[in-house]
């Protein structure tokens, strides 16, 4: 190290000689915004086809040693056009710099440790800002707030519950029983992304003891995934790379794609504090409805004696709509962030605190997280290194309810499907809830009296330090040691107290039951590299980086749940049958890269690179996989040739990697479970057959695309064709049972994803008092499963007999089938939608700005057998309806009935399609000169807005929300459905202040 | 500088294949099976034969409903799977639905156990006797030869696979008759075993095994099974015979035998046969009304199927009754009872020796609170009697009436409730068997 330092001073000492002899010297000036002239700080200004750089101050002064003259100054910064200016000696050069309508300067991260304009980018990497993200109106949860806001993406919420749940698939789907959720990095720390069932909820639900046909990694608990944790107020901003041939330096994690997130960092310059309160409510998005009820409906479906019953409540008034009663809750929403920026040209600093409250739209869930952030930088060693430290504390609770399929019918979604309106179930003066005669719970009694709390104490924590080992003219080396850590601890609580109708034992139950579930995770990850820079005399740039990085994971999670319990205790040992489960999980991996990227003059970047990962997951851990990459881009534009004044810009570009998955923990081994009979312990085979010898998958994109912008860019477009193979897919693949297996683990097929992104975004008026920003996006996915060595099989469903998806090869991935009437097997949909679109729109007159985020997801089915459970419980809305039967005479109800009787699953695929409204905001900013006068100075700032959520639901579907998943986040099963949590819309009012 | 680069480069190189040794993976959370199979130790075989008892329990709630619903011994009401009072009443049963698979899956699963045990006693290192390992052998193959036979039970005419030891070589699929051949085979081996395997067992039996806890006991539980499998074979007088040497006793109390026994402790299972009285559409166990109906006056076994406070409707059926065989729901549940073995005992006498099947038959009627069989002697009448005894005194434990009256060709007598409704012979061979 030192060493290289002497060189360097020697080379400065070299470098401040005035030697004018040699024609170089010093070029000065101040740079301002060339609207409102205000001074602009952290203008990158670069001497063109070399390193030599500087950066403008707080007040927008900057001073840059040029070496030769003549030369070109480069002034570029995040928002403003870059500029290009000849100078031919020293001098004072003032420049004012327009504000940029498109973010082609933008910057975009490539490689592990480099970053590319996204002009010279060779991918379609998406990028959401944070005004994109959260700036209309704050998000539940991050993922949540990505749907819609780029191409590319099936984002789906599981269920409405509070506190997430999300499976974002990008490109289709990459793994059916391997991991499919994309890799996220936040500000260089891997983060955990897992969804960890509780304990207890099963024991009671027994939902995985029933008829569901799906492998035994999946559960029907309705957990949340980790990524809820993070706080959409820090991001400053997110990029999206969705297949292997960007993601593919990020090697073997990466094969459903990366989501790289960078939080908020503080600025030099004055102590900026921003301030805001954000108000609202959320309501339930669609009812299904009451059956119009009367005493023969009554007579008929519920028994004898029961037409009395509800002629007597009609009567003096005392039907309730339960479903109203349970979902029709408004909750209260309140989000409130203070942040904190500022900091001198060595040090800056960023803070911020946010606390969101969210209760749901059922009685006791909700959604309650803090979070507490500070990042540093800092400048040392003459600006020579960079040391930048991000810290992050989150607190959260959620209370999910208890929802989602069962097979005791104490779920409140099912034990509605069974209870009328003349039900009598509120509960006396006392607090005494009667039992429900008509099913095995009381749903209120349930909703008020189960807890499902999820507990996290979560601690992510990065730091990067960057040295500039030697800087010359034309060449440097950069060295960047980063590491990070990311620990969480999840507690999930579950208490059913004896007073519940099914914990009596009088009726069959538990007694009051227990469980808490205690989950210590640890992730760390520690990387090098070196990148090294190099400029030849006709502006050719080569940039070579190479790095080592290890990951470990850690995880041990033991599930207690006690049952029996002494009164209403709920420790774990206050009852009589206490029993435990551990899961541990330990994991390293290890990878290098190289990467080679030639620029010629921003004309023609072309890029290689290799990447080598080994794992602790695979048969022989220390046998190395790799991960190729190339690609390239021509801006034709930037030809001298080039004379379409019309496009000012134009790219062809093409890009191919290869990416992979590793087998999910556990895949290589066959382990035994445990069982114990009068005391006595013994072990028994699992469901699964392991494969020692098992490979992960790889998977193949090559992605072809065009960007373009007319007018001065003030139009922009941006069309990308992609095939994404994944070959060695990991499947859990059916067994025959008289193996005593039911599933193995196999490398057993190959897949492939097809599909384009187009994206249009126009900045159609740009006046002083007017504008108007509009994009569009479109977007399809096409799947198909090539090569299958095992036989078809099913998963993610309950058998052909109600729709279920299959694995087969030449068919889609996502392909659902079920049984006709004569009990062949046929094709009823595909959960992949036909095409999504969305229509994006801001508008800003003087000082309101109106912006609004439209949805549209054509196709895509659903298996809905939530709409079966209420008919059989006589309770469907529709029951009595003639729209189904295509010959008339058998109503909704009978018709769904006779169609599961029949063996005839059609009636339960439905069009999942939705248009929806996703975000729409009206805010309003106090003029500045009011401010001037009102507060002199103190305040900058003043925001007041209206904004909503999911505020317009256009959709077919008859059920809640065509969004839902029964079988939560991870595998290819989104769409199923089974009396799941409703989704809610929100509606919210702002305030924000900067001081 | 360009020495730099090298050295650089260099030590990168070294640094990503050097230092970055990763640590070989291991399964944190189990043992493998290679560790019973490989070489089973004195401590293991407790643990793998502890399983294999603990495991015959698996699903078996699925299993005896599914075959009493078959039946028409009682309705299964689940208001959150509709699919109890539609396919399983209309006989069209589908191959890839739980009421097919999940007994079929956990019954072989419990072969599998078994077989991983056989190939460990095989492969042992530990300090086993000869006779140790045959009291293992004798006991395993016999509660294989169970399973075996529930499998066989539900599949009937399809035949089943009895060599699963190899996943990736199974044996292919017998028919009925040969099967039940090769399960009395098994059993014999089984049972010459057992009577060479000294005088106690190397490892703890459970409870409901307390009468059969060492190898000779444990033989007349297998005399027993193979008693059942001859009289389902039609051979009356090899019935005779295993019967003479199992627990048979006339004399003794009916409900002596082998039974599941459940607790609520730990990874222990509960006896998922019981519903408390008055259940609701959640999940109730309703009594055929053919049942009572077809009931003689005072027949105490009518306790079986007590009244609810209030007639259950669902899916167009409705009934009165519950079924309440289990008080609890860590009650025990019989495998193989002597009141089952009364029976076979009449069976296999009633062509040969109509005087001692009307004997066996008394003794069942005065204990149900009946008097003394005053039909006809012929084989036909004889048949009747025995059949609607079985009915009653084997009512709701393991499908004993749909197999009964499959096996005399009487699945027309079983009652249809509702227009569309039927019986069905046999479960379909589950799809992933790929046949």
């Amino acid at each position: 190290m030192k060493q290289f330092l002497l060189r360097n001073i020697f080379l400065w000492l070299f470098l401040t000689l005035p030697i004018f002899a040699f024609s170089q010297g010093m070029v000065n000036g101040n740079i301002t915004d060339s609207e409102d002239g205000v001074p602009l700080a952290a203008v990158n200004v670069v001497v063109k086809g070399t390193t030599a750089g500087t950066t403008s101050d707080f007040d927008g002064n900057y001073e840059i040693e040029v070496s030769s003259f003549p030369s070109t100054l480069v002034f570029s910064s995040l928002g403003y056009e870059t500029k290009e200016l000849e100078v031919s000696g020293p001098t004072t050069l003032n420049v004012s710099l327009a504000p940029s309508a498109t973010g082609l300067d933008e910057v975009i991260i490539t490689g592990l440790a480099s970053s590319v304009k996204r002009s010279n980018a060779a991918n379609a990497v998406a990028t959401v800002s944070a005004e994109e993200l959260a700036g209309v109106t704050p998000p539940q949860t991050l993922d949540g707030a990505l749907q819609g806001k780029f191409a590319g993406a099936l984002i789906t919420k599981s269920s409405g519950a509070p506190g997430g749940g999300i499976s974002v698939r990008l490109r289709g789907v990459t793994s059916v029983n391997g991991n499919a959720q994309p890799l996220y990095i936040v500000d260089g720390v891997y983060v955990n992304n897992s969804s960890i069932f509780a304990p207890g909820l099963n024991d009671v639900s027994r939902a995985a003891a029933g008829g569901a046909s799906v492998s035994s990694n999946q559960t029907q608990d309705n957990p949340s995934n980790r990524i809820a944790d993070l706080n959409p107020d820090d991001i400053e901003n997110i990029e999206i790379l969705k297949g292997a041939s960007a993601a593919a330096i990020y090697g073997a994690r990466a094969a459903a794609g990366v989501i790289i997130i960078t939080t908020k960092k503080g600025k030099a310059g004055k102590t900026k504090i921003s301030f805001s309160q954000a108000i609202g409510s959320n309501s339930v998005i669609n009812l299904r409805g009451l059956r119009n009820y009367t005493a023969e409906i009554a007579e008929n479906g519920f028994g004898a004696g029961q037409g009395a019953l509800f002629t007597q409540a009609q009567n003096d008034g005392s039907l309730v709509d339960y479903e109203k009663e349970i979902f029709g809750e408004n909750g209260f929403i309140s989000n409130t962030n203070i942040s904190a920026s500022g900091g001198t040209e060595k040090t800056q600093f960023f803070a911020g605190f946010t606390n969101n409250e969210e209760d749901g739209i059922v009685k006791n869930t909700g959604y309650d997280k803090k979070s507490i952030r500070l990042n540093l930088n800092h400048k040392f060693w003459n600006d020579k290194a960079n040391l930048s430290l991000t810290t992050n504390y989150i607190n959260s609770s959620s209370n999910r309810g208890f929802f989602n399929n069962d097979n005791s019918g104490t779920t409140i979604g099912v034990s509605l499907t069974s209870t009328p309106p003349w039900a009598k179930l509120f509960p006396d003066e006392n607090g005494n809830y009667p039992d429900n005669p008509y099913g095995a719970s009381n749903p209120l009694q349930t909703r008020d009296l189960v807890t499902n709390n999820e507990k996290i104490e979560r601690f992510i924590i990065g730091g990067t330090m960057d040295v500039m080992l030697y800087q010359k003219e034309r060449s440097n080396l950069k060295l960047i040691l980063s590491g990070g850590v990311d620990y969480f601890s999840l507690v999930t609580t579950s208490i059913f107290p004896k007073e519940l109708q099914f914990m009596k034992p009088s009726n069959g139950g538990l007694n009051g039951l227990t469980a808490q579930g205690t989950t210590q995770n640890k992730d760390a990850n520690y990387s090098a590299f070196l990148v090294h820079n190099y400029y030849t005399g006709n502006n050719i740039n080569f940039t070579t980086q190479a790095g080592i990085t290890k990951q470990t994971f850690s995880q041990n999670t033991t599930r207690n749940t006690t049952s029996n319990l002494i009164a209403s205790e709920t420790n774990l040992d206050q009852g009589a049958n206490v029993s435990v489960s551990q899961f541990r999980l330990l994991q390293e991996d290890a990878g290098f890269f190289i990467q080679e990227e030639v620029n010629y003059q921003d004309k023609l970047i072309g890029t290689i690179g290799l990447r080598g990962d080994k794992s602790s997951n695979n048969g022989d851990a220390n046998k190395l996989f790799y991960y190729p990459k190339a690609s390239g881009a021509a801006n034709l534009h930037n030809f001298d040739f080039w004379n379409l004044d019309v496009l000012s810009q134009f790219k062809l570009r093409v890009a191919y990697g290869q990416a992979g998955n590793f087998a999910p923990n556990g895949a290589l081994f066959t382990a035994y479970n445990n069982s114990l009979i009068d005391g006595i312990v013994g072990i028994v085979v699992p469901n699964t057959l392991g494969d020692p010898d098992i490979q992960p998958e790889t998977q193949k994109e090559l992605e072809f695309g065009i960007d373009a912008g007319l007018l001065e860019n003030r139009i922009s477009l941006e069309f990308s064709y992609y095939i994404k193979k994944v070959d060695d897919l990991i499947l859990q693949a059916n067994n025959e049972p008289s193996s005593g297996f039911n599933f193995r683990f196999a490398n057993a097929g190959n897949l492939e994803n097809k599909g384009i992104e187009l994206g249009i975004n126009a900045s159609v008026f740009a006046n002083r008092d007017f504008s108007w920003d509009t994009g569009i996006l479109f977007f399809k996915n096409k799947s198909k499963i090539t090569k299958l060595d095992v036989d078809p099989f099913d998963t993610g469903g309950f058998g052909t007999g109600l729709g279920t998806f299959r694995i087969e090869e030449g068919k889609s991935v996502t392909q659902i089938v079920g049984n006709d009437g004569d009990g062949n097997i046929i094709v009823l949909g595909d959960a992949e939608p036909d095409f999504q679109m969305t229509f994006n729109n801001n508008f800003r007159y003087k000082d309101f700005t109106l912006s609004f985020l439209w949805h549209w997801k054509k196709g895509g089915d659903n298996i809905n057998l939530s709409n079966l459970l209420f008919d059989f419980g006589q309770t469907s809305g529709d029951y009595d309806d003639f729209t189904l039967d295509p010959s008339g005479t058998l109503s909704n109800g009978d018709y769904r009935i006779d169609s599961f009787f029949a063996g005839n699953a059609a009636a339960f695929v439905e069009d999942a399609g939705y248009l929806r409204l996703r975000e729409i905001g009206l805010y309003y900013s106090l003029p500045q000169n009011f401010l001037e006068k009102a507060f002199k100075g103190y305040v900058s700032n003043i925001r007041v807005g209206l904004s909503g959520n999911n505020l317009i639901n256009i959709f077919d579907y008859n059920s809640y929300d065509p969004e839902v998943s029964n079988f939560g986040s991870n595998g290819l099963s989104s769409g199923v459905e089974v009396t799941p949590f409703p989704s809610s819309k929100r509606f919210m009012f702002h305030f924000s202040a900067d001081f | 500088m360009k020495t730099l680069n090298k050295l650089l480069i260099v030590t990168l190189i070294f640094l990503a294949f050097g230092s970055c040794e990763v640590q070989d993976g291991k399964n944190l959370n189990g043992a493998d099976t290679t560790s019973i199979s490989e070489d089973v130790s004195r401590g293991e075989l407790g643990d793998a034969i502890a399983g294999i008892l603990s495991d015959m329990r698996e699903r078996i709630e699925t299993q005896v409903d599914a075959t009493s619903v078959l039946g028409r011994e009682y309705w299964r009401i689940q208001s959150s799977d509709p699919r109890w009072t539609g396919d399983l009443l209309t006989g069209l049963l589908d191959d890839n639905t739980f009421y097919t698979t999940a007994p079929y899956s956990a019954r072989y699963a419990t072969v599998k156990d078994i077989n991983l045990v056989l190939e460990g006693l095989v492969n042992s290192t530990a300090d086993f006797t000869e006779a140790e390992k045959a009291a293992a052998r004798g006991l395993v193959n016999t509660l294989k030869a169970h399973e075996l036979l529930m499998v066989l039970n539900a599949q009937y005419q399809n035949g089943i696979r009895i060599e699963v030891s190899d996943p990736d070589n199974l044996g292919s699929f017998i028919s009925y008759d040969e099967a039940l051949s090769s399960l009395s085979s098994i059993l014999s081996d089984a049972s010459s075993d057992l009577l060479n395997a000294g005088a106690s067992f190397p490892f703890p039996i459970p409870s409901g095994f307390e009468d059969f806890n060492t190898p000779s006991t444990f033989d007349e539980f297998n005399k027993a099974l193979a008693a059942r499998i001859a009289v389902y074979q039609g051979n009356y007088t090899e019935a005779l015979a295993l019967l003479s040497e199992s627990f048979l006793d006339l004399g003794g109390d009916l409900n002596s035998g082998a039974y599941f026994t459940f607790s609520l402790t730990g990874a222990d299972l509960s006896n998922q046969l019981f519903f408390a009285q008055n259940s609701t559409i959640a999940n109730a166990r309703i009594a055929h009304p053919t049942f009572i109906t077809d009931a003689e006056a005072g027949d105490t076994r009518l306790n079986k199927a007590p009244l609810r406070d209030a007639p259950l409707t669902a899916d167009g059926l409705t009934g009165e009754n519950d079924v309440f065989i289990y008080q609890s729901n860590v009650d025990p549940v019989g495998i193989i009872r002597n009141e089952e073995l009364i029976l076979l005992y009449a069976e296999a006498n009633h062509i040969t020796d109509p005087t001692e099947a009307v004997n066996a038959i008394n003794i069942i009627r005065n204990a149900a609170g009946l008097p003394n069989y005053s039909g006809g002697t012929a084989p036909a009448d004889l048949v009747n009697e025995i059949l609607q005894q079985r009915r009653y005194s084997l009512f709701a434990e393991g499908g004993h009436r749909w197999i009964d009256v499959r096996r005399f060709d009487r699945l027309g007598d079983l009652p249809l409730d509702r227009p569309g409704d039927g019986t069905a012979e046999q479960f379909p061979i589950p799809q992933n068997e790929n046949q």
